[in-house]
């Protein structure tokens, strides 16, 4: 505080730049990192339908995926309604 | 036992022969900061250390590399030509004629990126490696068909950087991208302006290597020799007073063999005479 008040009657002239540009750096290379392609998501949607499928009638065109990004994370918000479930374990499918 | 010729064996990079040159990729992701310049020097400084050399210009439609080295006027053949075989890799490659065992194959300029595929690239890494020690590809800006094409034919990648946020953002997008295709890339911070280091208006290089997180392998400080030398066509390393060309030499150096070279911080003159001043036990 007295410090600051120190910099501005003695007009000091350094500026710190440096540091902003570090962190905003760091910062635009978190949310590069968290962004998805359209391509993947889409890759992404067919592969879950897919799976979800063996297990549970799912109504398809419901089928929603969607990532939600707030200030300290990001979240993967897959929702679909379920028709019914399958009883059999398709894992033994073929036995 | 049975003898293994070479040429039988299947050429994939874990099958290359040892005696094989090294290719190395110079890339950056953005555009302007120091790519082709960086490619001139280093590709002239390893071919003063007695290395034959050549420097392949990737920027098809786009070529500087041969202005820059100022060999502009002796073109005959490029690279597509030789890639695509419609011309040996000798009448191809120019030899420069100041510096012993340098060559420069340029870029195509009528031809559009696309005309080039990995695939083929792959292909003629193992032609190239054969004639040279060392290959430089001087890849062009953006992570498209241009840059695809150059980090297909190569081992190893030099990432280039200059302090600037945009710079680092594009070169950490390109680290992630050559990571992809198992290259650990190194990394050169260009054009550092000392004077605002020290006033904290610049990234410093630990700050760019921080974020980074890859190997450095060298420091090159701004300097008005490389405008005065990409006018005359002369190479940056023969100027004995430019300190970037004194930093693309030991950057040679370093990928030569001498790992263990010091790296310079690049330093105002203000901080030079300082420290001079308190080394002969003037001042405090």
């Amino acid at each position: 505080m007295f410090n600051d008040f120190l910099k501005k009657v003695m007009g000091s002239n350094k500026s710190d730049s440096r540091e902003v540009a570090k962190k905003r750096l760091k910062f635009a290379l978190i949310y590069d990192k968290l962004e998805v392609s359209d391509d993947i998501l889409n890759a992404l949607h067919r592969d879950i339908v897919e799976v979800i499928s063996r297990y549970f009638e799912i109504d398809h065109d419901a089928f929603k995926l969607d990532i939600r990004r707030s200030d300290d994370f990001s979240a993967l918000i897959v929702n679909t309604p379920i028709l019914s479930a399958k009883h059999k374990d398709p894992r033994h499918s073929d036995l | 036992m049975i003898p293994l010729t070479p040429h039988l064996l299947p050429l994939t990079p874990y099958t290359r022969c040892i005696l094989d040159g090294r290719i190395i990729v110079i890339t950056s992701g953005k555009g302007g900061v120091g790519k082709t310049t960086a490619t001139a020097s280093i590709g002239a400084a390893l071919a003063m250390e007695g290395k034959r050399v050549v420097v392949i210009d990737m920027d098809i439609g786009l070529r500087n590399l041969d202005v820059v080295m100022g060999l502009e006027n002796r073109i005959i053949y490029n690279v597509v030509d030789a890639v695509k075989g419609k011309c040996k890799i000798k009448q191809a490659a120019i030899k420069d004629r100041r510096i012993e065992n340098l060559y420069l194959i340029p870029a195509s300029q009528s031809d559009n990126k696309n005309v080039l595929s990995p695939e083929e690239m792959v292909g003629f890494r193992e032609i190239i490696s054969k004639e040279f020690d060392y290959v430089l590809m001087d890849c062009p800006a953006g992570i498209e068909r241009g840059f695809e094409n150059s980090v297909a034919a190569a081992d190893e990648a030099i990432v280039i950087c200059a302090p600037e946020v945009s710079s680092v953002r594009d070169a950490d997008r390109v680290i992630g991208l050559l990571y992809a295709r198992s290259i650990t890339p190194k990394l050169v911070v260009n054009r550092i302006v000392p004077e605002m280091v020290e006033r904290g208006d610049m990234l410093n290089h630990s700050d760019v290597v921080d974020v980074l997180s890859i190997e450095l392998i060298g420091l090159v400080p701004m300097d008005d020799q490389v405008v005065v030398c990409t006018n005359t066509g002369m190479p940056l390393v023969l100027q004995k007073k430019s300190l970037a060309g004194e930093a693309f030499r030991r950057i040679a150096l370093r990928i030569n063999g001498m790992a263990d070279l010091p790296i310079e911080v690049p330093q105002s003159q203000s901080r030079f005479w300082k420290k001079l001043g308190t080394r002969l036990g003037l001042g405090k």
